[in-house]
């Protein structure tokens, strides 16, 4: 690699260094701290589960050891789409869009050298956490089947070569796609890849049909699941060469192991090279017509004259502005697209997951089974709307950028501004999870009072995270980021995340008590006496509390540090 | 119309305006020039209600800022350093946004957002989307937009960055213009030639503190230059600082 692309790395690298130096309010330390915490909390987590998995897999007598091989074959495959979609939208960024491209294309560098620096930032970009992720799934593998010492450097190869072609492939799509699409269309590619990520991830989720593993019925015979189990994977794909290249480790036959990885890494220098020839054609090219400004994507009709905005009216002036403001902004940005596309195929999944549940087939009582689903679900759709709220209610606030001076010199308190913006947010999402629990507890054929229980116990949730989100992406703004939407995963975003994730458990935790005793007592015709109707109570205050405290603290927290900046 | 008393900005590692004291008339064009970090920007952002001051009091047209911020700037225009906007709406969508943040009345909204379009040279692009305009073009439309009010005080951070000639031209008209209506202006700029041209009175500040205030004549006589130019006047008055 020329002296050139490290060069061009270099500005990363130093950045990533001032990143890590321990700053005078000792926030760099504390983000440190908390990320490597829950890091550490998810790798463990992972590593355990894999790994508790993997031992009772053992003691499944015949079936055990194919069960493993499915399993790892499974994640394999999923490691690579995931880096797949990941290396077509850093691919995207970092060779199309990223602001500092500018500069890169004005200074003496070749293209080939200016793209091969970018792709590798792309690849890191994309890559190190399904790759530190990947690591405890087969250092299980490896402890549980009692590896020889070999097999953990060569899962470490496959990895790294899974990373590089995933990547590679990224690229190519991506330069493909940029060049053949025409100029100031090139970031429908997000459209597209959004559309087809959700009708990918409704296909594979339909065709595995979870719901049939514990419908022993669906099978003809033990030999029949055991010859589906057994089918080898088509040997054309750089993923079963992976699998192979570890599994064959896993065996101790390291010979063959070697020529998998070597096919891998052969088809990496390939696809690299092809890689690298087409940008040499088609990179600076397409970079400059992506320069033109993007075009819309479609423009809204009008009806006798009035648009959409006019379905607004009926808010005030400044309210209506930012509502207008922020949906034209939304729509007309399609980089957010691609996640809108995820959202609607996972609610999607959600509602359908809930219609096949098979609990006619479980032993214990289908109506308890029922109302304990109904109940699970509240926290569900809670936990759902938790990871909505910190992908666009939290950057809501930092997605104003460097435009912030025009809210600061407007005759709009910053009060207002802040609840306009909650109120933007919390009608949608309280629409969206009120029709998520109906729908599902209708599936599910819940009591009327589970029905009532849950659909009002999420009323008072989702405005406590919507709080939690305005307020704390105003108290941790990132005005300045390139893409704000990130910010989700900042020390502000992880932070509201995790009270988030807390505060849906305590109010779970708190109403549990009591509608398990109502619950029983419907069951069994039971009165309840003074203590527990006092305990009832207390435990729907607090929750009740709970959630108010979530929703005003955090929103005066934030309008107290944007005063104050 | 505009009155800084003692103003003060302490950013804990830096004191970036010490003290500030002054007085500017209705209808006058009032320049502040400084060197770089001198907290020209620094004393604008505090007067438009961006940022707080650690100390001291700014009135305009009589309202404390601290006190009743909406109020003070609902009779403010603010024209910041640098042209940061929506970049997905479009020019006119811009404008209608501004508009109804100041709830002006929507009918005369209509006529006057095309009037000031128009002016600025930006009406064919006022359905383009603002991300394909030039920092020229974002710059007017920023300007078009704090008169769309019509403000009693125009406050502006260097107007004129990445102006074309002709532009420059209007914009010093227009504000000259304004002033004729009985408009304050407050202008920082490092054109020194615009504000020996365009201002009645020039405020140098350095290092957070006011040096002189004056007409240029004024201000050669505090510098003791006879009748030099003002970039004479200001090296010297920075020089000797």
């Amino acid at each position: 690699m020329s002296q050139t692309v490290w060069t061009l790395l270099r500005p990363r690298l130093l950045s990533a260094r001032s990143g890590l130096k321990p700053d005078a309010r000792g926030t760099n330390r504390a983000r440190l701290a908390l990320f490597g915490l829950i890091g550490s909390v998810f790798w463990g987590g992972a590593f355990a589960v894999f790994y508790r998995v993997l031992t009772y897999f053992q003691n499944v007598q015949d079936f055990g050891d194919i069960l493993a091989m499915k399993l790892m074959s499974m994640m394999v495959v999923t490691f690579f789409t995931l880096l797949l979609f990941s290396g077509i939208i850093n691919s995207l960024s970092h060779l199309y869009l990223s602001r500092d491209l500018s500069l890169v294309h004005s200074l003496p560098v070749s293209v080939g050298d200016a793209f091969l620096s970018r792709w590798l930032g792309s690849t890191f970009d994309s890559s190190w956490m399904v790759a530190a992720f990947s690591l405890p799934v087969f250092l299980s593998y490896g402890l549980v089947y009692q590896a020889g010492l070999a097999y953990y450097p060569i899962v470490l190869c496959a990895v790294f070569f899974l990373c590089l072609l995933a990547s590679a492939t990224g690229s190519l799509l991506v330069l493909l796609g940029a060049a053949v699409l025409p100029a100031g269309k090139i970031r429908t590619l997000f459209v597209i890849l959004g559309v087809g990520l959700a009708l990918l991830l409704v296909l594979v989720l339909r065709m595995i049909r979870p719901e049939q593993l514990v419908n022993p019925d669906s099978f003809a015979s033990a030999v029949l699941y055991l010859n589906s189990m057994q089918a080898l994977d088509w040997p054309w794909l750089p993923t079963t060469w992976i699998t192979d290249t570890v599994r064959l480790a896993l065996k101790k036959e390291w010979g063959l192991s070697l020529f998998n990885l070597a096919l891998s890494a052969s088809c990496f220098f390939s696809l690299m090279f092809f890689t690298r020839t087409a940008a040499g054609f088609l990179y600076f090219r397409g970079f400059s017509r992506a320069q033109t400004t993007a075009k819309r994507l479609f423009t809204p009709v009008k009806f006798h004259g009035y648009g959409w905005e006019s379905l607004l009216n009926f808010l005030s002036r400044p309210a209506r502005a930012f509502a207008v403001k922020e949906i034209r902004s939304f729509f007309r940005d399609s980089t957010q697209w691609p996640q809108l596309f995820l959202i609607c195929a996972l609610i999607v999944v959600y509602l359908y997951n809930f219609s096949v549940l098979p609990l006619d087939k479980s032993p214990m009582k289908t109506i308890y089974l029922q109302n304990v689903f109904s109940f699970l679900n509240v926290g569900l759709a809670a936990f759902v709307l938790s990871a909505i709220a910190a992908r666009f209610v939290f950057p809501a606030v930092s997605m104003e950028g460097e435009a912030f001076w025009i809210i600061q010199s407007a005759p709009v308190s910053m009060r207002t501004f802040l609840w306009i913006k909650y109120f933007l947010y919390y009608i949608p999402l309280l629409v969206l999870s009120e029709l998520l629990i109906i729908a599902s507890n209708f599936l599910l054929g819940v009591t009327p009072f589970m029905m009532f229980l849950s659909t009002v116990t999420i009323f008072f949730l989702v405005p406590a995270i919507v709080g939690l989100a305005v307020g704390l992406g105003a108290r941790y703004p990132n005005f300045k980021s390139e893409n704000p939407a990130l910010s989700a995963t900042s020390f502000g975003g992880v932070l509201f995340m995790l009270l988030s994730f807390g505060l849906i458990a305590l109010v779970i935790m708190l109403e549990a008590g009591p509608v398990y005793r109502i619950f029983m007592s419907r069951m069994h015709g039971h009165a309840f006496s003074l203590p527990q109707i006092l305990w009832f109570i207390l435990s729907f205050c607090l929750a009740l509390f709970l959630c108010i405290f979530a929703v005003f603290y955090p929103m005066s927290q934030g309008e107290k540090n944007l005063l104050k900046r | 119309m505009i009155k800084l008393i003692d103003l003060t900005k302490d950013f804990k590692t830096t004191l970036a305006v010490n003290r500030l004291s002054l007085d500017v008339a209705a209808g006058e064009i009032y320049g502040f020039i400084g060197p770089n970090g001198a907290g020209k920007t620094t004393t604008i952002r505090m007067m438009g209600g961006i940022i707080e001051p650690t100390g001291g009091k700014i009135l305009i047209g009589g309202i404390d800022v601290s006190r009743d911020p909406v109020g003070a700037k609902k009779i403010i225009g603010f024209v910041p350093d640098r042209p940061f906007l929506y970049e997905k709406l479009t020019g006119m969508e811009f404008m209608k946004f501004i508009a109804d943040l100041y709830r002006l009345d929507l009918r005369a909204f209509s006529r006057r957002s095309l009037e000031l379009l128009e002016q600025f040279a930006l009406l064919p692009w006022k359905d383009e989307i603002i991300e394909a305009y030039s920092h020229g073009m974002k710059q007017r439309l920023i300007i078009a937009a704090a008169l769309l009010h019509d403000p009693r005080v125009m406050i502006i951070d260097e107007p004129m960055v990445g102006l074309d000639p002709e532009a420059v031209r209007m914009v010093r008209d227009i504000l000259k213009g304004l002033a004729s209506q009985n408009v304050t202006i407050f202008v920082s700029t490092h054109t020194l030639s615009l504000a020996e041209d365009l201002c009645d009175r020039i405020g140098v500040i350095h290092k957070g503190t006011l040096l002189a205030q004056g007409t240029v004549a004024e201000l050669n006589l505090a510098a003791k230059t006879g009748e030099a130019r003002l970039e004479e006047v200001f090296l010297t008055l920075v020089r000797e600082a």
